[in-house]
């Protein structure tokens, strides 16, 4: 009898220890961070992009904590880098989607890296949200696909009417970088410009490793347009930008907002005076988002003026978080969280919420910028 | 009119800036019959330097150029010394492949120390602009003009008039001839390197300040394009590389001006293989430099194959078949299905490089022939996957070997740049023909992989089709090395002239060889196709060619076993390095480094 007794008071306090660990391992597991996967260039001719996402996530996540992170526990981000190539790209999705821990996935940065592992995604259930993937059939993977990024149809019209209504140019040149997005965005401007009535003299498409364009300028220069507008990145936008000037092109010059950038002003030095860009935001702009996203940057990276990417990749952590608070931790309930969560404070939309049709943000904001004396400054409304 | 005096002074500015690249190619070409792809990284190597001399230590424009040229002609002799000498003896591929490994090395350096962030270099010239036909041109285009021809003149005058001048060129036409004179080789090859080094830096230099920008990314494109101005121009030959690079200049600038700028490098890489299909040996190969070796020993490192006993190989194979029964995580699966698809690409191209002797560095044009045909059937006629994929491995063998065909008549290192050549030009045609390839939107939507009515979605059943795809095709290849046939092949690769004596026609038995290797390569591709849903032109690239060459280097030409272990090794490698981040395309190209050094004959030897 008293053996019995032993044992079941051995049988009892094991079942003790058990539980204290069990307890013990709960709480471990709920101080442990919510992790999300990204999936983006850090090494290969892609890698700069990656660094400046990397900027952005940090900045986000340094306010999400100090906030109280999400519901008490810390928001963290696993980077694997897929040299934004495809076979890479997979080979991730598929270690983020048999990893429990992450309970969303971030990226990729190029159409093919990105639209080869949706369907991994997709399958799975793990929400890929490509905040740089303008390519229109991004978000048509599956209601697993969901973005921030600028979509075109919104932001090229905005461009045309700067370059159109208000520059009053009306015969215009336009070189676009030869990939999905400039093409893309190419064909929006296009369209939206002759709507407004102006005229396309030329257009040029040119691939992202091309240094020189003085013999597409010459080309420019032939079709005589009165305006050259660039669908470019900040470093072929201001190549652009100073060769347009050094074979005496004087035209006035329009940019998408994606050449926004301190580096456009660095790299292209005088010759991007009075270019015009239309963009998203704008640091002078006095919403507090803006304002928080700035001051917050440039002292967290010893007064470097963030870009257009790290605003990308801020905005983009914050509406993960918004998101994650709302779904949990639970994949698909996330997924479903996208469809709820509403007016997300935001750089780049003002505040963000999806249009569950598309599964993309709407609601372009556009400032009407002109380079003046090295600097990005609201255009006054006064012709160059 | 005066716009064509405009397309032609552009042509021959951007030109100029090619000639600076080209040079030292030439150079080093020259002496040692390596077409040195690390180039390209001195040339990154030296604008960085460049910029820390103009922006942070504020030296002026002669002093900056010194500097640069000393750094990086110290680059240079570190190379040589430690990457390129160890290797004299070993097969020719050997240093060829160093020289991406230390690419591989020095840009990844450049790029850990200076962030990928493009930097603004400030030209330190005065700005001011001599108006020229309808354009300008400034102080830096005429300096650029004048490093290039004066280099090329002193490096004409030092080759013709100086001792050590001699003894260059005593070594470039015959190394052992030359030993046995007396001429110290390895003073020789350090010399050029150095020079050629030097070069590299100040071109790169003063490129940066041209555009006034300069980034991690340039070296690639900086070497590809003076490839292409060197052997049009004629390897080897100093003031060839500069006549070609300003040819290359105004045929870039005139292809701009008749077809527009989506067209420009299409013209370049046109106009390399049209000179080499026309003369060989480029177009101002002198008649007095050595005969173009032939293909014998090339490439080939003379070993005995390891021989892997058949139970070894059954067992292996029996635990790749049955892996996925086993609870490895589909990451492992997806990892390896990397591999298989490698693996094809490995297999085709062992068979072309290895067995027949053909190196081909534009392999990935084939993956992207087989994708877009698999893609576009399956999708607009609705063919069965199964069958589209067989249609894509078809068409890829009919196109590719129809593409290659001029370059059979090209030997040594002609071919792999002709084949480079060829890879680009498939590229920028599924860029430009919109109305069949969708240009640069791409291909989406593209049908899961399906057999017999059932899809294959599941990262198993995808491994599964594409093993055993793999190992189908690697038995066939396995028959045709021990057939007949197969004997042929290697004859033509270890001495076509006696080969052609013995009455076998060897364009035919190349294009054989090339219809398998396309058949293999079109599969692979087709297979990348419907597992991506999603392709576009940059999908298959240059560095997918380069992975290819590689795992068929590593695994030992011609090996068919050797492919497959290779395709597994490299893309295991990385995958094993991806916790090191930034770091591992830095420890891979030290791998590869190691390996060219210590097994240049691959894992498993040449059969």
């Amino acid at each position: 009898m008293s053996n019995i007794d032993r044992r079941s008071l051995i049988k009892s306090s094991l079942a003790a220890v058990m539980a204290g660990a069990a307890a013990r391992a709960a709480f471990a597991q709920s101080s442990e961070p919510i992790l999300l996967g990204v999936s983006g260039p850090l090494t290969g001719p892609n890698a700069q992009y990656g660094t400046q996402w990397k900027q952005g996530f940090d900045l986000a996540l340094d306010e999400i904590l100090a906030a109280g992170g999400i519901n008490g526990r810390k928001l963290a981000y696993n980077f694997e880098d897929s040299q934004s190539d495809p076979r890479q790209s997979v080979a991730i999705a598929q270690k983020f989607v048999s990893d429990p821990r992450i309970v969303l996935e971030l990226g990729d940065f190029s159409s093919p890296a990105s639209m080869a592992a949706s369907p991994i995604y997709q399958r799975a259930g793990l929400v890929q949200f490509g905040f740089t993937n303008s390519h229109p059939d991004f978000t048509k993977g599956g209601d697993f696909m969901w973005s921030t990024s600028v979509s075109q149809a919104d932001e090229q019209p905005l461009l045309a009417s700067y370059a159109v209504r208000r520059l009053n140019l009306k015969k215009l040149a336009v070189l676009h970088l030869n990939t999905d997005w400039g093409r893309t965005s190419r064909d929006y401007f296009v369209n939206a410009a002759k709507e407004y009535g102006a005229e396309i003299a030329v257009t040029e498409g040119y691939i992202a490793e091309e240094r020189d364009f003085r013999s597409t300028l010459v080309r420019v220069r032939d079709a005589n347009p009165d305006g050259l507008i660039l669908i470019s990145y900040y470093s072929d936008g201001a190549l652009i930008a100073r060769q347009a000037r050094q074979v005496g092109l004087k035209q006035v010059i329009c940019a998408a907002s994606s050449v926004y950038s301190p580096k456009f002003l660095e790299l292209g030095g005088e010759a991007v005076e009075e270019v015009h860009v239309g963009t998203r935001y704008f640091p002078e702009d006095p919403r507090q988002e803006v304002q928080k996203f700035i001051t917050g940057f440039k002292k967290k990276y010893n007064g470097q003026e963030p870009d257009a990417f790290n605003a990308y990749a801020y905005d983009a952590m914050n509406m993960a978080a918004a998101v994650v608070k709302i779904g949990g931790t639970d994949r698909r309930a996330i997924r479903d969280a996208f469809t709820k969560v509403k007016d997300v404070p935001s750089v780049i939309f003002g505040t963000a919420t999806f249009d569950v049709a598309t599964r993309r943000v709407k609601g372009a904001m556009n400032a009407e910028l002109v380079v003046r004396k090295g600097q990005f400054a609201l255009w006054d409304g006064k012709p160059t | 009119m005066s716009s064509w005096l405009d397309y032609t002074i552009n042509g021959l500015i951007v030109g100029n800036v090619y000639a600076l690249v080209a040079v030292g190619l030439a150079l080093i070409f020259g002496v040692s019959r390596l077409i040195n792809f690390a180039q390209g990284s001195i040339y990154l190597v030296g604008a960085y330097i460049g910029w820390v001399a103009v922006v942070q230590l504020h030296t002026p424009l002669p002093l900056t150029i010194v500097v640069v040229a000393v750094a990086a002609a110290i680059v240079g002799l570190i190379i040589e010394r430690f990457g390129l000498r160890p290797l004299q003896n070993s097969v020719r591929i050997a240093p060829l492949l160093a020289t991406i490994g230390i690419s591989f090395v020095l840009d990844q350096l450049v790029m850990l120390t200076f962030s990928p962030n493009p930097r603004a270099l400030p030209s330190q010239l005065p700005d001011v602009r001599f108006q020229v036909g309808g354009g300008t041109i400034g102080p830096l285009d005429l300096l650029i003009a004048g490093v290039g021809l004066t280099s090329a003149l002193l490096l004409f005058v030092f080759l013709r008039y100086s001792k050590l001048g001699w003894a260059v060129r005593a070594t470039a036409q015959d190394r052992d001839a030359a030993m046995q004179m007396g001429v110290d080789v390895n003073r020789v090859n350090q010399a050029v390197f150095g020079i050629a080094a030097a070069l590299g830096g100040v071109s790169g230099m003063l490129v940066g300040m041209y555009y006034n920008q300069i980034d991690t990314a340039m070296s690639l494109q900086a070497t590809l394009k003076g490839v292409v101005a060197e052997v049009v121009g004629g390897a080897g030959n100093v003031p060839g590389a500069v006549i070609g690079s300003l040819l290359l200049g105004l045929v870039e600038s005139y292809g701009v001006a008749v077809f527009g700028t989506s067209y420009r490098n299409l013209f370049a890489f046109l106009l390399l293989v049209v000179v080499l299909v026309l003369r060989p040996n480029g177009l101002f190969a002198s008649a007095r430099q050595a005969p173009p070796e032939p293909l014998t020993g090339t490439f080939i490192a003379p070993s005995r194959p390891v021989r892997i006993p058949r139970w070894a190989l059954l067992a292996a194979a029996g635990i790749f078949a049955i892996l996925p029964l086993f609870p490895v995580s589909f990451y492992v699966l997806q990892t390896l299905i990397n591999a298989w698809l490698l693996g094809m690409l490995a297999l085709s191209l062992t068979l072309v490089a290895g067995t027949i002797g053909q190196v081909s560095l534009g392999h990935a044009a084939l993956l992207a022939i087989g994708a877009y045909t698999s893609a576009l059937l399956s999708l607009t006629l609705n063919v069965p996957v199964g069958l589209a994929i067989i249609g894509g491995g078809l068409m890829s063998a009919a196109l590719g070997t129809a593409l290659i065909s001029p370059s059979f008549r090209l030997r040594g290192h002609y071919v792999s740049i002709a084949t480079l050549a060829i890879g680009e030009i498939v590229s920028l045609v599924i860029l430009n023909w919109e109305s069949v390839t969708r240009g640069p939107i791409g291909i989406s939507g593209i049908p899961p992989l399906s057999l017999f009515g059932y899809e294959l979605i599941s990262p198993t059943s995808i491994y599964w089709f594409s093993f055993i795809v793999m190992v189908v095709l690697a038995l066939l290849q396995g028959r045709l090395l021990g057939s007949h046939l197969g004997r042929s092949f290697r004859a033509i690769r270890d001495d076509d002239v006696a080969a052609r004596a013995y009455g076998l026609s060897l364009n035919r038995y190349k294009s054989l060889a090339f219809i398998f290797g396309g058949f293999a390569a079109g599969v692979s591709g087709g297979i990348a196709a419907h597992l991506y849903s999603y392709i576009n032109h940059e999908t298959f690239n240059t560095q997918q060619s380069i992975l290819a060459l590689t795992v068929v280097i590593l695994g030992g030409l011609g090996n068919v076993v050797g492919a497959i272990v290779g395709a597994v090794a490299l893309v295991g490698l990385p995958e094993v390095f991806r916790i090191a981040a930034e770091y591992r395309i830095l420890i891979y190209g030290i791998v590869l480094l190691l390996l060219v050094r210590f097994r240049p004959q691959g894992l498993l030897g040449t059969i």
